[in-house]
């Protein structure tokens, strides 16, 4: 395949820039290579048991310490965290966030995987002020959200390319973690409903599926002729679905019912490719197939059980998400995150932009999943999910400095996020971000 | 016909075991009770009888023969009161389309009592509701104030006329109103011609009820219920100008007010302290994306005095989910108990039934809900909900069914 594109990972040059960007209570350029050491809080590395008393030594915006007995860097910083809780940064694995709603989906064709989500994306947040400023989506700091997944919405078939991006950063090319980090698709209700309002194809669940087979074989054929024919003309939808095929990218396939998770794990049997469920509500009669076939499921949010835009939806077509269900697949070996499941600006948007994702996750304490199991579900999990556990998602050495401190056992509905770091700059303190009212 | 003495007997007992169970004594016993009118007894007992709360405190006498229930390191709260839902009826009879004036419509028309939305309140601690039309009209109708559980559709109903819905974003894009300040002109309007309505009967009746009375009209019929404070206005408003219209409106006609979702309330709030106007608030609905700003809004309301409840908009959000609003609110500086109050007796006292329930205080409804640890954690389970002083909810025997 010639027209592959590779994941940008421009960490590397951004940090200098990210850097000299900041101003004010912010991190200067000198402090950037200065360690810094978050002192005597509980850690909860995530990968590893909680860590009392202990500290996270951070420099050049990566971990270079985790532990109870750690060596501190001479002319450290040191951030007092007595008291309080460090915890790797959220990592919210799926949301419409900074894309506007008009921007969620092309309205003319069910089928758009050409489309990059990266080229609709405002990075500022809601609250943002543009301007010669580092990106900063405050919305999403202040839940100690530092990494998450963008996607098109559920209007259509094929949405079109999912990035991974991280919620600060000085220009957008430093906040991508990877992009295209996934093909963006929907089955059952969303698209055929939008589709018969239109009075186009397709408006039930058998022409959905056929419209799907029948744009993977166009790929197929396509990377057959472009292989012995070099010169052919380049489309680039059929190159995107490529990198499907070829399973570079996985699928992010959105399917609610159990009719559209069986029609999902066929269709990725069928073509080969690699399959991640989002809002799987009725995933756990599948829980065999998934653990067998390692596929992984994205849930949320648990307050606000439909994925849906309608605002009532029929609950036969569109089952809600039982409370149970991260804990029931959990339990059962299903890798499952569960995520915010964000709106764009101007539609429904649940709970804010991940602000309330880690209060939301704490309901599923109560329904048997352990801390440990909830925070990995917010944090490692998704990582892996999304394909960048190397650099974020736990508290271990060498991964990026994504770190919030909090006032408080971070799944009780009375603690606040109080201080973020990405990439090892502080980026969001509550003290003087405060609630956002910018 | 003559009884004979065995089937007498039969009879006497059947009798005796059906008030039995309506005459049972309930005891509460041990748990942390929040009553929402006053401090939280630590070690306090709820005494039920015949469906009423009897006593409340630390020092109750458990009569013998009483059903005890252990609330040790559990709280206690009143059963919770959403005021403002849609649950009991299908999304397609929320709203008339295109009517965009309708007070004759009343939600009871539309209900079906064994929704299994109800389930979901209950499960959620949630025993008394308001229910009732949409948004989607200038005027939508009568809302309904009911309890979530029980057979009896009579004994559940609390209050038939349960308040007029009013909605200031309800713009037609196709015919009149189309901008909010004609949403504001067509409530003013069919204000001014209940008035008319009215003062035409008054005159007929005045005039001896002599000759051809005026022709009788629903609608004005349920709107002069508003005027005459029979009932009160419940009005979906998220804009400070739209908040701004409904104050000049009861500035003209006087009715009672109550602001629902009250997104830019907060913004008015001195004014609205003083004018009695109380705020029913959505903190879980990000419908028009709720900043921070807004998210404060309760807090500042309540601050400024105003009396603030909480809402879930059900099936919009579960009902399972209204202490969850609590605890949202709670971060921006809410004390607990304040919170509490916005589930409960606040909720209660705007939809006009605090007579009845949203306290753990003597002579109300028994309607109790005891939680495995602090009310307001969304790690919390709702363990036990007593209904009418009747156990219609435990958690144990529901998992051990499934």
């Amino acid at each position: 395949m010639s027209a592959r594109r590779h994941w940008l990972n421009a960490r590397s040059f951004s940090l200098v820039l990210l850097a000299a960007s900041f101003a004010g209570p912010l991190q200067s350029l000198e402090s950037q290579e200065r360690a810094v050491v978050i002192q005597g809080g509980t850690v909860l590395p995530v990968s590893g048991p909680a860590l009392q008393n202990a500290s996270v030594v951070i420099q050049n915006g990566v971990i270079v310490a985790v532990g109870t007995n750690v060596t501190i860097p001479q002319g450290a910083e040191v951030i007092d965290a007595r008291g309080k809780f460090v915890m790797p940064g959220v990592v919210d694995a799926m949301t419409n966030i900074g894309i506007n709603s008009s921007d969620l989906n092309d309205a003319s064709d069910p089928i758009t995987p050409e489309q990059r989500i990266i080229e609709s994306y405002y990075p500022y947040g809601e609250f943002g002020h543009g301007g010669l400023e580092p990106l900063r989506n405050v919305e999403a700091l202040s839940g100690g959200v530092t990494t998450m997944y963008i996607a098109p919405a559920d209007a259509q078939l094929i949405g079109g390319q999912g990035a991974v991006v991280k919620t600060a950063g000085a220009v957008l090319s430093s906040v991508i973690v990877r992009e295209p980090a996934a093909m963006d698709m929907t089955l059952g209700s969303p698209p055929k409903t939008v589709a018969r309002a239109n009075q186009r194809d397709p408006s039930t669940r058998m022409a959905s599926m056929a419209m799907l087979r029948q744009e993977l074989i166009r790929a197929q054929e396509y990377h057959v002729k472009k292989a012995s024919t070099p010169n052919a003309p380049t489309d680039l939808g059929m190159e995107a679905l490529g990198l499907l095929l070829d399973r570079e990218i996985p699928a992010r396939l959105q399917a609610t019912s159990a009719t559209d998770i069986r029609a999902a794990l066929s269709l990725a049997e069928e073509f080969g490719f690699d399959l991640i469920l989002d809002g799987a509500n009725s995933a756990y009669e599948f829980r065999d197939e998934l653990t067998s076939r390692g596929i992984p499921v994205v849930l949320g949010q648990i307050s606000h059980p439909y994925i849906s835009n309608e605002e009532i939806p029929n609950k036969e077509d569109y089952p809600p998400l039982d409370e149970n269900t991260p804990a029931k697949l959990t339990s059962a070996g299903v890798v499952t995150a569960i995520a915010s499941f964000s709106r764009a600006f101007g539609s429904l948007a649940p709970a804010g932009t991940g602000k309330w994702l880690l209060i939301d996750a704490s309901i599923a304490l109560g329904y048997g999943m352990s801390e440990d199991e909830v925070l990995r579900a917010l944090t490692l999990i998704p990582a892996e999910i999304l394909g960048v556990e190397d650099r974020v998602g736990s508290l271990e050495t060498g991964k990026d400095a994504d770190i919030i401190i909090l006032d408080g056992p971070p799944l009780s509905i009375k603690t606040w996020v109080e201080t973020v770091f990405v990439d090892g700059v502080q980026v969001f303190t509550r003290d003087a971000d405060g609630t956002a009212r910018e | 016909m003559k009884l004979s003495l065995s089937v007498l007997s039969t009879l006497l007992v059947l009798a005796g075991t059906a008030s039995a169970q309506t005459d049972q004594v309930i005891a509460v016993r041990g748990g942390t009770v929040h009553t929402a009118v006053g401090a939280p007894i630590e070690g306090g007992t709820v005494l039920i009888r015949q469906g009423k709360i009897v006593a409340v405190g630390r020092q109750v006498s458990i009569p013998s023969g009483a059903r005890i229930i252990d609330a040790t390191g559990k709280d206690v709260i009143p059963g919770m009161i959403d005021n403002h839902s849609h649950i009991g009826a299908r999304s397609t009879d929320l709203n008339d389309r295109p009517m965009l004036i309708g007070p004759q419509h009343r939600f009871i028309d539309a209900l079906d009592p064994d929704d299994p939305d109800f389930n979901d309140a209950i499960e959620g601690g949630v025993t008394t509701i308001v229910t009732g039309p949409g948004s989607g009209e200038n005027v939508s109708g009568m809302a309904l104030v009911i309890k979530t559980f029980g057979d009896d559709l009579g004994e559940r109903i609390l209050l038939e006329h349960g308040g007029m819905k009013f909605a200031m974003g309800a713009k037609s894009r196709t015919r009149y109103p189309t901008t909010t300040m004609g949403v504001a002109a067509n409530l003013r309007q069919y204000l001014i011609k209940t008035q008319e309505y009215v003062a035409s009967w008054e005159r007929w009746e005045a005039e001896g009820s002599e000759g051809a009375p005026p022709a009788r009209d629903l609608g004005y019929e349920a709107m002069a219920e508003v005027l005459d404070h029979r009932t009160y206005v419940r009005a979906h408003v998220h804009s400070a100008t739209d908040v701004a219209t409904l104050i000049r409106l009861k500035e003209e006609f006087g009715f009672e007010l109550a602001l629902h979702h009250s997104t830019e309330a907060y913004k008015l709030a001195p004014q609205l302290a003083a004018m009695g106007i109380s705020a029913v608030v959505l903190p879980l609905g990000d419908r028009i994306g709720v900043s921070e700003d807004a998210m404060a809004g309760p807090f500042v309301l309540w601050q400024n005095g105003v009396k603030v409840a909480l809402h879930t908009d059900a099936p919009v959000i579960s009902q399972k989910w209204l202490r969850l609003s609590a605890g949202l609110v709670m971060r921006y500086g809410i004390p607990d108990e304040e919170a509490l109050k916005m589930v409960t007796i606040n909720a209660a006292e705007i939809a006009r039934v605090a007579d009845r329930v949203g306290s753990l205080e003597v002579g109300k409804d028994a309607d109790v809900v005891i939680l495995s640890g602090p009310w307001y954690e969304p790690s919390s389970r709702v363990d036990l909900v007593v209904g009418d002083g009747q156990v219609i909810y435990d958690r144990t025997e529901e998992e051990a069914e499934q």
